[in-house]
């Protein structure tokens, strides 16, 4: 790895002023599960790296805070997977969190992390994009919200602006029962970068959101508000009808070699159906029920 | 040495139970200052990824691949290392399972095995299979000696998991 | 758990690989050691038309930057078969990975911020990297022609032709001809250990440092590019991390050995896992088979050519190809057979052996091949093999070794194992292959054992034990014959200052002819014994056995320990004994040798195929293998589950993946998959037959290659079974299942593809 000094920021004020001062040389570092391998192979360059993790602001506890579920940027995977009210209430969440990597890459990456890479395949993008998240973002010109489907471009690129970074993630507690799932396509069942990557809830009013990754530039958002996909005496060919439109954001890169884009779509079509049964099954059931 | 450029940090790490106070490069890694630096050689480095999990130590109570840790994100934490596990010259219960089951072919990944193993066993005492290959998963062995590694895991915790050593059910739908 | 023979006591040096002490090759630090980086060019094939290291040489720290012009004209060049690799590039480079410069520096930082900078200017070149673009017209040449004088081939990229037969394919009658043909992929080694090497010099020789599987081998291969005598060159070869084959044969060691006597200082050089994949790989094969039978299912004929790509160097993959497609007729009555193997030279990484030696590629194909036979004449596919299986005894191959074990019984029990006779349950295939592999042809190794004062004992053996398990092996057996217990023996391994000659660590062969080399060596010192004995009790020598750590005299037993106070005397001092095994070539035989024995295994897999993803999951894998005598059955185990999962890896998920420049794109950890914990069958069952026919210690026979050998066809039996669906390209990824899945469906056109409406759990 080429050298580069570090620094450990008290306050997001100073993380901020880091950020201003060193521009693109700088890179923020939350759990570095993808940036230190990115500073090792020369796909990033740092002349510092900034630390997040000792900010007594940006404590990882999970908190619920005026009708929101707050992950601060420095929050781990497995810390989001355990908590009871994202396996409660943000099932799909948790379950993706889980599927990142191995047990010893979520004990240190980071929800934000994995948003602020904006890989196409993130994991939790799906499920944020699902639940209606917010990021929170602070830079020189202070903080604001950007709902997570404004947050991707494309690979490697957020409208983040320069000099912001992510403080928290901020989920909107749901009304009422909600359920939803995770699932993804993978190349071996232990831990891989998936060639789909899905999120589905559905809500007592019957409207369905469905969220993928891996299939295009960035992940996407598709609704289905009229309630024919959660709708158990809807024809097969009424909701085939639907999702063919949920899911017709779709635009899987030919270049990948995890997979063709054939198959991803294909594959996206199996996924859906499987997931949407599952959430239409756990909010039968009174919602959540992500797995032990 | 010092190469080019290179920030140096001091540090202090608890290893193993030891206070250590080192000067480290800002860039290195935990894995690179464990074997290089403070010469404990029995964490093991491959694929530098995160994939393999040759790597694997324990900072502050959670396993981590040291290759993606920063040594000084460590300042101030606490390590453990295969080095750390046995007691003196007794060895812990978990590796002697992993003698006694035969575990360990070229054992270039069982400083990993062992520190993720025992990580997961803290975690959950009494763990099914499924459990344990979870638990297990990053963490490659080529030896493939993953049914043997498995039945360590489960002999340490309590299991009487006899198959593994005393050969084949003689009726296929036995085990099932 | 006894330590004698037959049990399976603890691993000896298991306690230093479950504490962090067992030290690798890069566990090691000299003093004043320089770290080394290579330098390589993002392109499979390209002319190098300059090397500028100015601003390498500028970083501090950096003492050396060895590139073509600072070695020797001509380029000094190695290789175990053919002198065909240069210690670096010599003008053009024919790999992506073939390293062109190399530099030393104080720190691997150092190194690796240098080796950034040495600027190359070069011309790219077209490579090929296929089977059909090296022997397309015109194709551009691998290897220039005058590395290969007088060879009638050396104008094309064929490396050779192997032929072997017996019969008239031609002209012998068959009811049906079934033919076909299937591919195998590149795959790599990835032993968790990345290669590592380092050099020093050693008053005026050298000692070297490798991970290396044959250290004596190594030794010639400095001493042939140094000019030191054998005694000044001093390999120390540690217990590798794994090796598989892909630490056989010296890689970057003459690099180091040489930038070390440049430098004059100690130089290590530890390879990244990236560089591993540049390293070594097994060779990919298209293999076209023709088999003929009657209408019974006897085999009349089996036609068989089998094209492996390997690599821009040899390497020893002639003699995989040679070696491999040997046996390609199968163990099985063959009244006439035809191979032709041709190893195809390409611009990609040279491929080395690996474990099953280029018989899991041509296996794959006959045996796969023998299931669509026995499909289309209507014949349980287990059936069709034990009726054509060679009995014991049995001349299979007109000239060579008979076969050597009750074949069929361990086809029977593997049968048994999965269920064959029961029906599967709904939705789940089975499927059942046998595996044949030649054991050594030519060996020779030496032991010396030392039976000290007090009864303990020392071995010396030069086999490395790369997690085979040889160092337990070879103390249970003379722990055995010496009467000491397993932690009174300590078996001294690669240093090739102390150790005697053993020829290499290949071809499961270790337990065989070290085995016997140790156990000579035993009886030496047993004789000796013997006339100790007779001198002692003033009883005729010749009425005295020393066996298996006792002397038995008429009257009375005596355990060794007890007679060595008495026979060694005041003094005490030691007894010392030396075994050799001699496995001498013959000439005529087409392998140069003929077999010391072979390996037999048989797999059978039950499976299920998720008919919406393609996805593949084992229920059941069992292996059961003809060993002889388990020396030390839980050894033997996990072995061949290791075998058999390492076998998973390339059947299902395991491949190269090149672009047009010829790069590996999935290069490294993250895309080139391999077996977790998470992608083990269902169930694992392994056995073995011991019916002690082997020529090793108590009948032994080599080992831990065969459950290996034929994994992919036996899978991808069960998934043809499963879902109807054939497969003849690896590795059956589920996208590859799918497909066939969905061709499937339009060929039986109108049925429904059944992937609507699931309601189980993907996750």
């Amino acid at each position: 790895m080429r050298p580069f000094s570090y620094a450990r920021p008290a306050s997001i004020a100073e993380a901020v002023a880091l950020l201003a001062t060193h521009g693109p040389d700088a890179r923020v570092l939350a759990g570095g599960t993808d940036l230190i391998i990115r500073l090792r192979d020369g796909s990033a360059r740092a002349a510092v790296v900034v630390d997040l993790k000792r900010i007594p602001e940006l404590d990882p506890a999970i908190r619920e805070i005026g009708g929101r579920l707050v992950v601060p940027a420095t929050a781990v995977m497995t810390d989001i997977g355990a908590d009871e009210r994202i396996r409660q209430r943000f099932t799909a969440l948790a379950e993706a969190a889980m599927v990142v990597g191995s047990v010893q890459i979520r004990n240190r990456a980071t929800l934000a992390g994995n948003l602020c890479n904006a890989s196409p395949a993130a994991d939790t993008a799906p499920a944020l994009l699902v639940f209606g998240a917010e990021i929170v973002a602070v830079g020189p010109d202070g903080a604001r919200r950007v709902p997570i489907d404004e947050l991707f471009v494309r690979s490697g690129e957020t409208t983040l602006r320069p000099g912001e970074l992510v403080t928290s993630i901020e989920l909107p507690l749901p009304a009422g029962p909600l359920g939803s799932t995770h699932v993804r396509r993978t190349r071996r069942r232990g831990h891989d970068l998936a060639s789909v990557t899905l999120a589905c809830s559905v809500d007592g009013a019957g409207v369905t959101r469905l969220a993928y990754g891996s299939l295009g530039p960035r992940p996407v958002l598709g609704v289905d508000p009229s309630g024919t996909l959660a709708d158990p005496t809807a024809t097969a060919a009424a909701r085939d009808v639907v999702l063919e439109q949920l899911l017709a954001g779709a635009s899987p890169s030919p270049r990948s070699m995890r997979a063709s884009p054939e198959y991803r779509l294909a594959m996206l079509g199996v996924l859906a159906r499987r997931a949407l049964a599952t959430a239409v099954a756990r909010l039968a059931a009174g919602g959540g029920g992500a797995r032990p | 040495m010092t190469a080019p450029g290179e920030t140096r940090v001091a540090i202090e790490l608890t290893v193993n139970g030891r206070g250590r106070a080192v000067e480290v490069a800002a860039h290195h890694t935990l894995l690179e200052v464990l074997r290089d630096d403070l010469a404990l050689t029995g964490t093991k480095e491959c694929c530098l990824v995160g994939e393999c999990g040759a790597c694997t130590v324990s900072l502050d109570g959670r396993i981590v691949d040291s290759c993606l840790v920063l040594a000084v994100e460590a300042d101030g934490g606490s390590v453990t290392t295969v080095e750390g596990l046995a007691d003196g010259a007794r060895l812990s219960r978990l590796q002697q399972a992993f003698l006694d089951r035969g575990a360990a072919q070229c054992g270039f990944c069982i400083p990993g095995q062992l520190m993720a193993a025992q990580d997961l066993l803290d975690r959950i005492a009494d763990p099914t299979v499924a459990e344990v290959q979870e638990g297990l998963a990053g963490n490659l062995c080529r030896c493939a000696g993953y049914e043997q590694i498995v039945g360590a895991v489960l002999a340490a915790a309590g299991h009487a998991d006899d198959t593994l050593l005393n050969g084949p059910a003689s009726d296929p739908d036995a085990a099932r | 758990m006894t330590a004698r023979v037959g049990g399976s006591p603890n691993r000896v040096g298991g306690i230093g690989r479950v504490t962090g002490g067992q030290a690798y090759v890069a566990d090691i630090h000299l003093p004043g050691e320089l770290h080394a980086k290579l330098v390589t060019l993002p392109v499979a094939h390209a002319r190098v038309l300059g090397i500028d290291a100015a601003a390498a040489r500028a970083v501090p720290g950096v003492h050396l930057v060895m590139s073509a012009a600072d070695l020797p004209a001509p380029m000094p060049r190695f290789g175990p078969q053919y002198r065909d690799r240069p210690v670096l590039a010599d003008g053009e480079i024919t790999y992506h990975g073939q390293p062109v410069a190399a530099v030393a520096a104080e720190s691997r930082d150092a190194a690796e911020a240098a080796a950034a900078l040495v600027t190359v200017r070069y011309e790219e070149l077209p490579a090929v990297t296929s089977v059909a673009a090296a022997l397309a017209p015109g194709a551009p040449l691998v290897q220039d022609p005058s590395l290969r004088p007088g060879d009638p081939l050396a104008g094309t990229n064929v490396l050779r032709e192997h032929r072997v037969g017996w019969g008239d394919v031609d002209s012998t009658p068959a009811d049906v001809v079934v033919e076909g043909t299937w591919t195998f992929p590149m795959v790599t080694h990835f032993a968790i250990e990345p290669h590592a090497f380092i050099a020093a010099p050693d008053d005026g020789g050298i000692a070297v440092w490798s991970t290396i599987q044959h250290p004596n081998w190594l030794q010639r291969i400095i001493a042939g590019l140094t000019g030191l005598p054998l005694s000044r060159v001093r390999v120390f070869a540690p217990d590798p991390g794994g090796g598989f084959g892909g630490k056989q044969h010296a890689k970057y060691e003459p690099l180091v050995a040489l930038m070390a006597l440049r430098a004059g200082r100690p130089v290590r050089l530890v390879l990244s896992l990236e560089e591993t994949f540049l390293a070594v790989r097994r060779a990919a094969a298209e293999v076209h088979v023709r088999t003929g039978l009657r209408l019974d299912g006897t085999l009349c004929f089996q036609d068989v050519r089998a094209d492996y790509l390997i690599g821009a160097y040899v390497d020893i993959a002639d003699r995989v190809v040679g070696k491999g497609s040997y046996l390609a007729a199968g163990p099985y009555r063959m009244p006439s057979a035809r191979v032709v193997a041709r190893p195809i030279l390409s611009h990609t990484v040279p491929s080395t052996a690996f474990r099953g030696f280029g018989n899991p590629q041509v296996n794959w194909a006959v045996e796969s091949n023998l299931d669509e036979a026995a499909l289309r004449l209507g014949i349980d596919r287990l059936e069709i093999r034990l009726m054509n299986l060679a009995r014991k005894g049995e001349a299979f191959i007109p000239w060579d070794t008979p076969a050597d074990g009750d074949w069929a019984q361990v086809v029977r029990r593997a049968a048994e194992l999965v269920g064959w006779d029961r029906p599967a349950v709904r939705g789940r295939g089975r499927g059942i292959a046998v595996g044949i592999k030649s054991g050594p042809t030519t060996g020779l190794s030496y032991s010396t054992v030392r039976l000290l004062a007090d009864g303990s004992v020392v071995v010396y053996a030069g086999t490395s034990d790369m997690g085979q398990g040889a160092r337990t092996v070879l103390a249970q057996i003379a722990g055995d014959e010496l009467g000491a217990p397993l932690d009174w023996v300590t078996v001294v391994m690669g240093d090739t200052a102390v150790v005697p000659y053993d020829q290499q660590t290949s071809a499961s062969r270790s337990t065989v002819l070290m085995g016997n080399a140790v156990l000579a060596a035993c009886r030496d010192i047993q004789a000796r014994l013997r006339a100790i004995a007779a001198r002692v009790h003033g009883v005729d020598e010749a009425a005295i056995r020393v066996e298996r750590g006792v002397a038995v005299l008429p009257d009375r037993e005596i355990p060794i320990r007890e007679l060595l106070g008495p026979g060694l005397g005041r003094l005490g001092g030691e007894l010392i004994g030396v075994g050799e095994t001699r496995l001498d070539a013959a000439p005529e035989h087409p392998l140069g040798g003929a077999p010391a024995f072979f390996e037999f295994n048989c797999t059978a897999i039950e499976a299920e195929v998720d008919e919406a993803t393609g996805d593949v999951t084992l229920t059941r894998h069992v292996t059961v293998s003809d060993v002889g005598k388990a020396i030390n059955p839980l050894q033997v185990r996990m072995q061949d589950e290791g075998a058999a999962i390492q076998g998973l890896g390339h059947t299902l998920m395991e491949h190269y993946i090149l672009d047009d420049a010829g790069r590996i794109r999935n290069l490294g950890a993250i895309d080139y998959r391999i077996p977790t914990s998470m992608d083990l069958p269902v169930e694992m069952v392994s056995d073995f037959v011991e019916n002690e026919d082997g020529p090793g210690p108590y009948g032994s026979k080599g080992m831990s290659e065969g459950a290996l050998l034929c994994v992919s066809a036996a899978v991808a039996g069960a998934v043809r079974d499963a879902a109807g669906i054939r497969i003849r390209d690896l590795p059956l990824t589920p996208e590859r299942v799918w497909r066939a899945l969905r061709e499937r469906d339009r060929d039986d056109s109108g049925a429904a593809s059944g992937s609507e409406e699931h309601t189980e759990d993907d996750a």
